[in-house]
């Protein structure tokens, strides 16, 4: 008897059991991240740079410099190891992870360089530096309105969902649409009105799926600095610590079952014991 | 006056257009963006509002225009996209407000730099269509009064989307000009699509894939009902199928 392509994989002796989740009902902050500190999550910051130095912060385990290059294979060349944070927002992003995920791994993936040539190549190979490297969790505070990069974007979403990786990306700010926050595949965040690392939304009408705090809030800076800032590029990293935070304490979670989690745990949507 | 001199003319005022054409082109450019930036500054209540654009090599950010404190000193400063706040906008695409620069000093200097006036609020917004990415707005000091940033970053983010419209059109609109008075300063035989193909062979004017289009739509001009009914067809077709492909669903 022949067979559909694909259907082998489903042969009793084929099929591997995958990761199961006995998930309590209702679902609360305390069964999902209660003890957890992020130990053991891959984190990386795709974005201007970490700086270590940042009381903020703490350590920072690895990290690549991607610029455009059209020598190089690919037209991406690759630094790996230390490097600065060029703007602050890297540093930024890094602090409010740390936040509620304090013992994560952080690693820097410097995808801003010095023009802007080939962005959408280099965006990708920071995307591909990160799945590369076992990274668990991406925050990408970053993203394009360019059509062009519509269709390189979505392939690397898609292969960071089926690689289990979270890819949780800010939304741009205009009424068009953004990649890769666009996407079903990734995470994507707007800023919401409060301030609770541990509160946020979920949005029940999408594409923006989840609202965090990233309005007037108080954020690391260079030179060990803080600054009071306001953007949806803050959000993002809010649910990056949080979804590090779930992971370390329930490992092998797939990005589904994470959303879950994160939509059942949600404070427009949370049991009012748990809020 | 005989056809031949009418032309001769015609061609005269071409070749002076072409040549002034990138010391005329900015001028439309300029006061539009000035609108832009008064309007904005005017409706944040702002001490300034000021606009810069990519270079073509998108290395660099220029100040083209700017309204308010500082605005004289910030205009044609340059500024690395790999620097500061208005390149880190261009860069990730995405708008930032920081209510205190002077906080970091380092940072302060480096705004300062790139505004011409040190505030202490900055917001900064991504110029950006749906084809390109094209500069940053920026909004120093708004009005103290408790203006919600998110609010104002979401009117501004209306205000950005209409100028980078209106900046894609301008260029395109003095790109094609540009050609075709360059083609018209060449047509030596009186042929105008003999010009424009050699413009667009040449790559020598603003845009050679735009004299290339020229060329074509001049030779389809001068067909039958029939090619050019056909022609318009393909190109519809073809445009219809560049937007779906850019963007699904």
């Amino acid at each position: 008897m022949s067979k559909p392509a694909w259907s082998w994989q489903f042969d009793p002796d084929t099929l591997k059991r995958g990761t199961s989740l006995a998930l309590p009902s209702p679902l609360s902050k305390e069964w999902a991240w209660g003890g957890s500190t992020g130990a053991g999550v891959k984190v990386a910051i795709v974005d201007s740079g970490i700086d270590s130095g940042h009381p903020a912060v703490g350590p920072v385990e690895g990290g690549v410099v991607l610029e455009f290059d059209p020598d190089a294979e690919d037209y991406v060349k690759a630094v790996e190891g230390p490097h600065e944070d060029l703007f602050g927002h890297g540093t930024a992003c890094a602090a409010i992870i740390k936040q509620t995920a304090p013992e994560c791994e952080l690693y820097s993936v410097r995808v801003l360089g010095t023009r802007l040539t080939g962005k959408g190549v280099v965006f990708a190979a920071g995307l591909r530096w990160a799945m590369d490297h076992g990274m668990q969790v991406v925050n990408l505070s970053l993203s394009t309105g360019k059509q062009d990069y519509f269709g390189l974007f979505h392939e690397i979403a898609d292969e960071a969902y089926f690689n289990n990786v979270m890819l949780v990306s800010a939304v741009n700010n205009v009424q068009s649409p953004s990649y890769p926050s666009q996407y079903s595949s990734v995470f994507s965040v707007a800023a919401h009105d409060g301030k609770d690392p541990y509160r946020f939304d979920y949005n029940p009408s999408p594409p923006v799926e989840f609202g965090a705090p990233g309005i007037d809030v108080e954020v690391a800076w260079l030179n060990g600095s803080t600054i009071e800032a306001t953007g949806n590029s803050f959000a993002a990293p809010h649910i990056a610590g949080l979804v590090a935070k779930i992971l370390g304490k329930h490992p092998g979670l797939t990005p589904f079952q994470m959303k879950t989690i994160l939509c059942a745990l949600a404070d427009n949507n949370a049991a009012p014991e748990d809020v | 006056m005989s056809e031949d001199r009418s032309f001769e003319v015609l061609r005269e005022i071409a070749r002076t257009a072409t040549d002034l054409g990138p010391a005329l082109a900015p001028a439309g450019h300029e006061e539009l963006l000035r609108s832009i930036t008064e309007a904005a500054k005017d409706i944040f209540e702002a001490a300034a509002c000021s606009l810069a654009l990519l270079d073509d090599a998108q290395e660099e950010l220029t100040f083209y225009v700017a309204s308010g404190a500082g605005a004289e000193d910030v205009i044609g400063m340059r500024v690395p996209v790999g620097q500061g706040i208005a390149g880190w906008v261009v860069a990730s695409g995405q708008p930032i407000e920081i209510a205190d620069v002077t906080r970091d000093p380092r940072f302060a200097r480096d705004v300062a730099e790139s505004t011409g006036y040190v505030p202490r609020a900055i917001l900064a917004m991504p110029l950006e269509t749906d084809r390109a990415m094209l500069g940053v707005i920026e909004v120093l000091d708004r009005r103290e009064d408790g203006g919600s940033g998110a609010r104002d970053m979401e009117l501004l983010a209306l205000f950005a989307r209409q100028a980078a419209l209106a900046i894609e059109n301008s260029r395109v609109f003095s790109d094609l000009g540009r050609a075709l008075f360059d083609a018209v300063s060449r047509a030596t035989d009186g042929d105008f699509g003999v010009a424009l193909e050699q413009v667009a062979r040449e790559g020598s004017g603003p845009n050679p894939e735009l004299a290339e289009l020229a060329a074509h739509f001049n030779y389809l001009g001068r067909m039958g009902p029939e090619e050019r009914l056909a022609a318009t067809r393909l190109v519809g077709e073809l445009v219809a199928y560049m937007r779906a492909r850019a963007r699904p669903g």
